[in-house]
């Protein structure tokens, strides 16, 4: 067991060489970059460039901290470019944001439309919360990338409003309504997917 | 009120910070009086929690939050690591000793690549030229030879190994050619005391003079510094920004400056001891990993006669200063392609410390451009030398700008100072012209900041109109749907036309009311190439607030132009939205009877009873007051300029004055310094200064590819540029 380098501890102390990179951080650099990107190849993309920094600066590496922790926080800044470069590109396209929830949602007065939303779990449902996640997973997938991205830069990244605006060059009113648009997609989608597997696992019971 | 969907915006904002106490009251208001309004809010709070613990388990490593990668794509990564172990230079760590054979080669060959284009002295055919002259220091001296690491026109350098200080060192010592010179020894023996007497952080260190114990041969010996020079960092530099279009340019800038800095630096202080380098150029400047700059290669200086240093060195065999200065071929001195006109016309006489400034300037020049000054001048072709040494004495130095493209401007304007063709023109001390480097690096990172505000207000700006043009195209529908619009198709009577004309004046009177950049909305019926007005309500020209339903005696009825035959080609309810202007359509052809620009919104209105074109509704919005209210708000550009094309400017702002002679004249003859960002425009939908953060533009289309607006906006000049 001492021997095992993947342990915390051994993690914490040793630098190891290149080679045994992709053995060592490579699932959990793809893990967290997926968990970012919700795009396999994207993700694929980022942890490559990560490796080739990491070759690239290696004499940055003070070997304070653990080498896999180095090799996320060029990873995180890796994923940023990505992000911004993404935007920039399909902002080229058109001012108008095609995915708008709202208009299935709300009528013209601005009041929901009947039966928008019917989640109500009772007391007593158990909701397994690994199900759930996977749910709220899928959706997430679904959810365009304008909408996607600042909604995880908030709230998995923890990242204040002005520091988004700044990564992804878009103004405050531009930022607010695309998480708006990013919590009822993900709310509705949720919702149905949610009710529609609760359904058919009542039936086959 | 509070209506559901403002409700819903609060529940996402009280997801991310909290509510005044009159938005949670609102809100709580409105989750209790609606059952889809509270299943929203609990929903979205569990996804919340649910996607704060996923990015938990992600940064922790769990496993259970997807898989990991394929086989496939470890094997993809696994050979990009090994390609790119394989390609990167690997400097050999202080205290760590490489074989002879171990990875020599691989490094000579990497040097090799990346000195090609640079035309570098300092290389070799393979490790037989690497000889050393004697292997026996290993035996009973405290060096023992580990590897070759360059080759000059009078010597080697060799990495050996300090055996008693147990650390890394650079011998040079003469090769076989120059053993048989007595010159050649004696300026060996020059430029070692030279190198010893310049103690500076930025000046290679000598250790040791001698003569080698078996052969009598000499060598010396200094500090390592690797083998990455600043021509390998300006290489990296300019292929990171051809590789990843730009990124991280700046950044990479900055670094060389910094180093440009520390060279300026240490020949400063040579200067102050009475020595001319002549020979700078980025190859004679080692980087170690340490960001520490070091200026190698003092064996062609010169020292003033009547300098401190002149007196304590030792001259032999009657060579004297004079005359070993002038060496090489007996004239010229130095490295054509960074060389000054002056070295290059063998014109020492006239070689100061302004020939290094020069020589500070060509390497200025190469961290702009990537390329070294008199690469152009046949040189690299391997052309006669005199030939090219004719050409940088007798021609005016290159610029930078003329090499590359995006090279600052004020920077380019210090290199061309420095790189004068008459050496009084150039900077007169090295400390001035790293003044105005540092001055223009501190000008950075307020103007970059600044230049951030410029896109910031240029982008609202666009998006300010593209929400006029959407207001307006969202009006134009709604006006052309109406119920009178049909009802004035099928009309039979002189009395039902009248009543029906009466109520569509009415709601487009309202209309014009509720929005003042809206000058006139017009009902037309469109038959062949006949315009005839219905209905017509417009804004008196001068007098602002009053409104007034033309009379039927006052209708218009005009030929159709171009733009109507585009509207009457649209589906219905498609909105053309167009900048037309009577002007373009021939005398005859004008609808609007002047010659400005109009912002006009247009929907064809089809007869619903046969289903053929009828008509159209169109908006003509009040373009220039629109912009007029767009430039008086507090801006901080000195200059905004709006275009409908290259040749048309409809509004200009300078310091917040409207320039009212600027309007229909050209942005290229007008604003020559918009013309980047105008032929930018042409393709892209922005355009962001990235070499000299000033200039900032924007397009929006209103027809893709064939009609819309350009914003240019200017940064206004800060306090800190040079």
């Amino acid at each position: 067991m001492a021997n095992d380098p993947s342990t915390a501890a051994d993690l914490e102390a040793t630098a190891i060489p290149p080679e045994q990179w992709i053995d060592q951080y490579g699932d959990y650099l793809y893990r967290y970059a997926y968990s970012r990107l919700r795009d396999g190849n994207a993700a694929e993309e980022v942890v490559q460039e990560t490796f080739l920094a990491g070759i690239r600066y290696a004499h940055q590496y003070a070997g304070t901290g653990s080498q896999r922790g180095w090799l996320l926080g060029i990873l995180k800044r890796k994923i940023i470019d990505h992000v911004r470069q993404r935007n920039r590109y399909e902002r080229a396209g058109s001012y108008v944001d095609e995915n708008d929830p709202t208009s299935q949602l709300f009528d013209a007065q601005g009041n929901w439309k009947t039966g928008a939303f019917r989640w109500s779990p009772q007391p007593d449902d158990h909701i397994r919360e690994v199900e759930f996640r996977q749910v709220v997973e899928g959706c997430l997938e679904k959810l365009p990338h304008t909408q996607r991205d600042v909604f995880q830069k908030s709230v998995m990244d923890e990242k204040d409003s002005e520091e988004i605006c700044k990564e992804l060059d878009i103004t405050p009113s531009n930022l607010w309504v695309r998480m708006h648009r990013a919590r009822l997609a993900l709310a509705k989608c949720v919702e149905s997917k949610w009710l529609n597997d609760k359904e058919k696992t009542g039936h086959a019971e | 009120m509070l209506n559901d969907r403002k409700a819903s915006e609060l529940v996402t904002k009280s997801l991310h910070h909290s509510l005044s106490d009159a938005e949670l009251k609102a809100l709580e208001k409105n989750l209790s009086d609606s059952k889809e309004a509270e299943s929203f809010a609990r929903l979205s709070n569990k996804i919340h929690d649910s996607v704060v613990e996923m990015a938990t388990l992600a940064e922790t490593g769990d496993e259970t939050i997807g898989p990991g990668l394929t086989d496939e794509a470890k094997r993809r990564l696994q050979a990009s690591i090994e390609g790119a172990q394989r390609s990167s230079v690997n400097l050999p760590e202080p205290g760590k000793t490489l074989g002879r054979e171990g990875r020599m080669n691989e490094t000579l060959d990497g040097q090799l690549d990346t000195a090609g284009s640079w035309g570098r002295q300092m290389v070799a055919e393979g490790s037989a030229g690497y000889e050393p002259v004697s292997g026996l220091r290993a035996g009973e001296s405290r060096f023992t030879v580990i590897r070759p690491l360059g080759k000059g026109g009078l010597g080697n350098v060799w990495l050996a190994r300090d055996e008693r200080l147990k650390r890394n060192v650079a011998i040079k010592e003469l090769n076989k050619e120059a053993l048989q010179s007595d010159k050649a020894w004696q300026r060996f023996r020059r430029e070692a005391e030279i190198t010893g007497m310049l103690e500076h952080p930025a000046i290679v260190p000598l250790y040791q003079y001698g003569l080698d114990k078996n052969t009598g041969e000499p060598f010396y010996v200094m500090r390592f510094v690797g083998k990455r020079t600043l021509a390998d960092a300006i290489i990296e530099h300019h292929e990171r920004i051809r590789l990843e279009a730009g990124d991280d340019g700046g950044l990479g800038l900055h670094r060389l400056l910094s180093a440009f800095l520390d060279i300026c630096q240490a020949i400063a202080y040579a200067h102050s001891r009475g020595v001319i380098h002549r020979d700078l150029k980025p190859e004679n400047v080692a980087l170690d990993n340490f960001g520490q700059v070091i200026v190698l290669d003092w064996g062609l200086a010169k020292i003033s006669e009547d300098s401190e240093l002149a007196s304590q060195l030792s001259w032999d065999n009657g060579g004297s200063e004079p005359a070993l200065s002038q060496t090489v071929d007996g004239e010229v001195v130095g490295t054509p392609l960074y060389m000054a006109p002056e070295q290059a016309s063998g014109d020492l006489d006239h070689v100061d410390e302004r020939t290094d400034i020069y020589g500070l300037g060509a390497i200025l020049f190469s961290i702009l451009t990537g390329c070294a000054p008199h690469e152009g001048s046949g040189e690299k072709e391997k052309a006669n030398i005199k030939q090219v040494l004719k050409a940088i004495a007798e021609k005016r130095s290159p610029e930078p700008g003329e090499l590359a493209r995006n090279v600052p401007r004020e920077l380019e304007a210090i290199c061309v100072k420095a790189m004068a063709f008459k050496s009084y023109m150039r900077y007169e001390q090295v400390a001035r012209l790293a003044e105005a480097v540092e001055l223009w690096m501190a000008g950075q990172s307020e103007k970059k900041s600044r230049y951030e505000h410029l896109r910031m207000e240029g982008r609202e700006l666009r998006a300010d109109l593209q929400s006029s043009v959407r207001d307006l195209e969202t009006n134009s529908r709604f006006m052309a749907c109406l119920p009178p619009i049909q009802e004035l198709i099928t009309a039979a009577t002189e009395q039902e036309l009248a009543v029906w004309r009466d109520r569509l004046t009415t709601i487009y009177r309202g209309l014009l009311t509720a929005n003042a950049d809206f000058k006139a909305v017009a009902y037309c019926k469109i038959e062949g190439e006949i315009c005839t007005e219905i209905v017509r309500v417009e804004r008196h020209s001068s007098e602002f607030s009053t409104i007034r339903g033309v009379p039927r005696s006052r209708l218009r009825r005009v030929k159709t132009n171009a733009f109507f035959k585009q509207v009457m080609q649209q589906k219905p309810e498609e909105v053309l939205t167009s900048l037309v202007c009577d002007a373009q359509c021939g005398p005859n052809d004008g609808y609007f009877g002047d010659e400005e620009v109009h912002l006009v919104a247009a929907v064809p209105v089809y007869d619903s009873n046969t289903e053929e074109p009828f008509g159209a509704v169109l908006i003509d919005c009040d373009i220039d007051r629109l912009l007029r209210r767009q430039m008086s708000k507090h801006t901080t550009a000195s200059e905004i300029v709006v275009a409908c094309d290259i040749h048309h400017v409809m509004i200009r702002s300078q310091l917040g004055h409207i320039d009212e002679e600027a309007v229909s004249k050209s942005v290229v003859d007008e604003t020559p310094y918009f013309n980047r960002a105008v032929e930018s425009l042409q393709e892209h939908l922005e355009f962001i200064d990235e070499t000299d953060a000033e200039i900032y533009g924007a397009r929006i289309w209103l027809i893709p590819n064939e009609q819309g607006l350009m914003y240019l906006l200017r940064a206004g000049r800060g306090q800190n540029q040079v």
